[in-house]
């Protein structure tokens, strides 16, 4: 597993266009993360890729019109092993704040 | 206070657009509402498809964008062949289509669909207009987007009630990207052209392969210049055909699945390979991992996501070509390179040269190569997908680097009638010779209203095998001749078709090409054909069985190319 890391302006389709780059490939999505970061976005993706892989990725992240920076390290454990929604809500309160 | 359409309208004519291509429905119809007087002329096809298709056609014999228009839903749907295969063969392209009202998106409203997320994967850049106040930028950066880097396709999708609402307009803008840090920093100068150099030094069997970059970068001279000065055994994808002139003596046609098998033995013997403007896609290079199994790999391009695709090169030299080149080429002057006469004897020698012998007395061939020995010079030759296509592509002999246009990259059956449409248009004085297929020519027939309402002197020509000839050749040498459901042969008659529609037809039968030369009847009959100021159609009636050779089969390597036909295991 490896984290890549995308900054980009947060434009219409951006962040749907990064994530097109690795479904195309069948590539699973492990983990998504969108944040602001700055004056941009940032996407923080962890994908079970080959090296083959990594290089087509990044080139073409990078050929997408409103990318900016793409880079990949390990993965910040931390981050990636919150439970997702995050702990303090359960998925019952969910549904019942959805219904109230 | 404008509409929102005549916003639309006056930001494609700040961006030079003279002709838009489309098919008028219920969301788009503010947007032909306020075409009259608007400067901007609209060419109705019959079908979407042929509209984005003739579009294509205009921008890739021009250079410049072509502007398809469509309503929502299916109107929209029907572009997305056209914007795929713009995305493939790097044309700059915008589509403009109508939306339900803002109101009703996200409701399944009638004639709504999600165009903008069935694109998303197939464009360079698209947008949802949300307000009218956003139209100028939107338009502006959507035709920088086509046009820039390595061109494409652009949707913009505008709800009718953007298209009918009221506004001050203080005139069309212009879009500026901010720079990424990366390319900032590569403005410093090109430090490639050295190792280039040294990598020719030590190579001693060195080609060249040109793609369609050469034409799209405007680079043609340059790169003709350079190719005289390297003088290294040359061949050209599909795409770059007409970027070298055939008769120079180190070029060897086209490469690939169906190239030559100068070019291919070359290809595959090579120690290193100089790409300019190439995508090495699948037809190209054969099996990867046989591909130039000998050559290191230096690759001119201006698309990072175009690199290592295929195999890893050894230099990537990115950027324009129309830099590039000079730089590549000054750099070049200054040094000595090897004497590579030998390794050109060898690979441009007559024994590789031409096609089986056995080929060219084909009668289709016989009948493509006498149809183009009697093209005026100035001439644009549009093939359809299939069988025609590769003869057409093997035959073709000009200098013109936009002189033969095709569906290459996604190769869509029914691109070439609507195709030639764009072509037409864009260029009135030029002889415009229109290939297809009887399956491919079927896909877009009704654009032959398109041609009769217009005028246009298009040279129409069907390959008529009764068959899918490509797939029933695939069949044939790979499927134990089970030929399942490619056969054509209740084809309806086109000359009696192309009569319903007032143009001109006449049948050629193949029998007319077994004397050679072609007897003087039917010379002057082709003759009489393409200098006809009217449309006309030819129906060409070719053997079902006739192949298509050389030829690679799907997963081999270059080198291991079908001359003619194999028995099936």
């Amino acid at each position: 597993m490896q984290a890549f890391t995308i900054c980009y302006r947060n434009t219409q389709g951006t962040l749907m266009r990064i994530l097109n780059a690795a479904s195309r490939r069948a590539l699973d999505l492990s983990a998504v993360r969108a944040e602001p970061a700055a004056h941009d976005h940032e996407v923080t993706l962890v994908l079970d890729v080959n090296q083959k892989q990594v290089g087509q990725l990044y080139r073409e992240w990078l050929s997408i019109a409103d990318v900016i920076t793409a880079s990949s390290g390990a993965i910040r454990t931390a981050a990636w092993t919150a439970p997702h929604p995050p702990s303090g809500v359960g998925i019952e309160e969910s549904r019942a704040a959805a219904r109230a | 206070m404008l509409k929102g359409a005549d916003v639309v309208l006056k930001c494609l004519r700040a961006e030079g657009v003279e002709l838009v291509f489309g098919y008028p429905g219920g969301a788009i119809m503010p947007l032909y509402d306020a075409l009259e007087g608007s400067g901007v002329r609209h060419i109705l096809t019959r079908h979407e498809q042929g509209a984005v298709f003739a579009a294509e056609g205009y921008a890739r014999v021009t250079g410049q964008v072509g502007v398809a228009m469509a309503t929502s839903g299916p109107g929209a749907t029907n572009l997305v062949t056209g914007i795929a295969d713009a995305k493939m063969d790097s044309v700059p392209l915008v589509c403009i289509t109508g939306q339900v009202r803002s109101a009703l998106i996200g409701t399944d409203a009638f004639q709504e669909t999600d165009v903008f997320g069935v694109t998303l994967s197939l464009t360079k850049w698209s947008r949802l207009v949300r307000t009218m106040d956003e139209i100028p930028e939107v338009m502006a950066e959507g035709f920088y987007w086509a046009r820039s880097g390595r061109p494409g396709p652009v949707v913009i999708d505008i709800p009718t009630d953007m298209l009918k609402a009221k506004k001050e307009f203080s005139g069309p803008v212009k879009f500026t990207p901010q720079a990424r840090p990366a390319e900032a920093k590569a403005e410093g100068g090109f430090s490639f052209t050295n190792t280039i150099v040294t990598m020719l030094q030590q190579s001693s069997k060195p080609v060249a392969l040109v793609g369609a970059g050469a034409k799209l970068s405007g680079a043609i001279p340059e790169l003709r210049r350079l190719l005289d000065d390297l003088n290294v055994p040359t061949f050209a994808t599909v795409h770059g055909l007409g970027a070298v002139p055939p008769q120079s003596p180190y070029y060897l046609g086209m490469v690939g699945m169906h190239g030559t098998r100068a070019a291919n033995m070359a290809l595959h013997e090579t120690d290193l390979l100089l790409v300019f403007g190439a995508r090495l896609d699948d037809r190209v290079t054969g099996d990867p991992t046989r591909f130039a199994p000998y050559a290191k790999i230096v690759h001119f391009e201006i698309d990072p996501a175009q690199l290592d695709r295929v195999r890893p090169c050894d230099l990537p030299v990115m950027g324009n070509l129309a830099a590039t080149i000079p730089a590549f080429q000054a750099e070049l002057r200054r040094h000595s390179l090897p004497d590579f006469g030998a390794w050109r004897a060898v690979a441009c020698g007559d024994e590789r040269a031409e096609l089986d012998p056995r080929g060219l007395a084909q009668p289709t061939i016989r009948f493509l190569d006498e149809l183009f020995s009697h093209l005026p010079e100035d001439n644009v030759v549009i093939a359809d997908v299939g069988q025609h296509q590769m003869w057409a592509a093997q035959r073709y002999r000009s200098s013109s680097p936009r002189g033969f246009i095709t569906s290459g990259g996604l190769g869509a059956m029914g691109f070439a009638l609507p195709a030639a449409v764009g072509v037409q248009l864009a260029k009135p004085d030029t002889c415009v010779l229109c290939v297809s297929g009887d399956g491919g020519f079927q896909m877009n027939i009704q654009e032959l209203a398109t041609v009769r309402r217009l005028g246009l002197p298009i040279k129409m020509v069907i390959i008529d095998n009764k068959y899918l000839g490509m797939v029933r050749q695939w069949q044939q040498l790979f499927y134990q001749r089970n030929y399942a459901e490619t056969d054509l042969s209740d084809n309806p008659d086109f000359v009696e078709i192309a009569k319903a529609y007032k143009i001109h037809s006449f049948r050629l039968n193949e029998d007319a090409m077994r004397e050679f030369p072609v007897s003087r009847e039917t010379g002057d009959e082709i003759d009489r054909f393409l200098q006809s100021p009217e449309p006309e159609l030819l129906v060409f009636d070719c053997a079902p069985e006739a192949n298509v050779f050389p030829m690679v089969p799907a997963g081999a390597a270059l080198s291991e190319m079908l001359l003619e036909e194999e028995p099936s295991p």
